[in-house]
């Protein structure tokens, strides 16, 4: 009985260790929400620490390509997160028109992107540390 | 004694006063400078929109540099010197800055009216389009920002780098406001992060 308390308990810490590791960058959320009916509302929040390690599944052909263009960009991109990294909290960007309304904001070390118009409202987070990885991850890539 | 031991509390006492009196005074000189942030408004209310821009000038000087392209380089912009039509900008800013306060041009025709005056260390233009009088376009330009500006050694390029560095360190101004019969647009630069 003790024994099989002692390995419950062994895989309950390896739970909460995992799952603190799957969370260290933080999580991505996406919602989409159509405005028409029957519209589809899509909720997705997922740890970011998937996203470099998905880059290395993604075809090689694809990779190749997406290093190729985001190239030229790396270092204002590098500067740019940094930058975003060590500022406080505030809206970059806000267009507001009949009926629509974007915003792009620093918000707790995420990047928040939120769109409202008139078909559907989306709203994208995502940590600075977790793109910040994957542009790393993808120079890397690029330089093996 | 115990009088001894009274006073020593007391200079203790005085002592613990005098260190949190010392650090409160010298917490403000110490804490980080304040972060500016580059404001640009666009209004438009004839077709009710808005954009608001809020960039750290901190994000900006960072990312600056790491620009390259045709005319950007190195946080410096190029300058072909046929733009300058043979003028010597930077004697010319010499003369501007040591002269006293004035206005410099001004220029009034059937169409437009122009000033260009300096006030309180700042270059201020103003320009009204006679022929819509509801077009008006005001800029301030803080000196320190103009001589940021050609501090590089070359003659045809402007450090737009060194120019938003001397922004930060200046205080809150309003830079440029343009209006017309449609829309407002606003450029500004202070220590808040919203446009509230």
């Amino acid at each position: 009985m003790i024994l099989l308390a002692k390995i419950a308990l062994g895989m309950a810490g390896m739970a909460v260790v995992g799952a603190g590791a799957l969370c260290s960058e933080g999580l991505v959320h996406v919602r989409v929400i159509e405005k028409q009916p029957g519209g589809a509302h899509i909720n997705v929040i997922a740890p970011a620490i998937i996203a470099p390690i998905a880059m290395h599944f993604a075809p090689r052909r694809h990779r190749a390509e997406a290093i190729r263009q985001i190239q030229p960009y790396m270092p204002a991109a590098r500067a740019a997160l940094e930058g975003l990294r060590d500022a406080d909290d505030v809206v970059l960007v806000e267009v507001k028109g009949p009926g629509e309304h974007v915003r792009v904001a620093k918000w707790g070390g995420s990047i928040v992107i939120d769109v409202d118009d008139a078909d559907e409202t989306v709203h994208v987070s995502t940590p600075i540390r977790a793109v910040s990885s994957t542009v790393e991850q993808l120079a890397a890539v690029d330089s093996d | 004694m115990r009088r001894i031991m009274g006073k020593r509390k007391q200079a203790a006492a005085v002592f613990c006063l005098l260190t949190a009196g010392m650090t409160a005074l010298a917490a403000p000189a110490m804490a980080a400078p304040v972060e500016k942030y580059l404001h640009v408004n666009v209004d438009d209310p004839r077709n009710g929109e808005t954009v608001n821009v809020n960039v750290p000038l901190s994000l900006a000087e960072k990312v600056l540099p790491t620009i390259n392209n045709e005319k950007l380089h190195d946080g410096k912009v190029l300058i072909h010197r046929a733009e300058m039509n043979g003028v010597d900008v930077r004697a010319l800013m010499d003369a501007v800055r040591t002269a006293p306060d004035n206005e410099f041009v001004t220029v009034k025709d059937k169409d437009s009216d122009v000033r260009v005056a300096k006030a309180n260390g700042n270059i201020i233009v103003h320009v009204i389009d006679k022929k819509n009088k509801e077009e008006k376009v005001d800029v301030t330009v803080p000196l320190k920002i103009v001589d940021a500006l050609f501090s590089t050694a070359k003659n045809d390029e402007l450090d737009v780098e060194a120019a938003l560095h001397a922004l930060s360190d200046a205080g809150d101004i309003l830079l440029v406001t343009v209006q017309d019969s449609g829309q407002k647009v606003r450029v500004w630069v202070d220590s808040k992060n919203t446009q509230e």
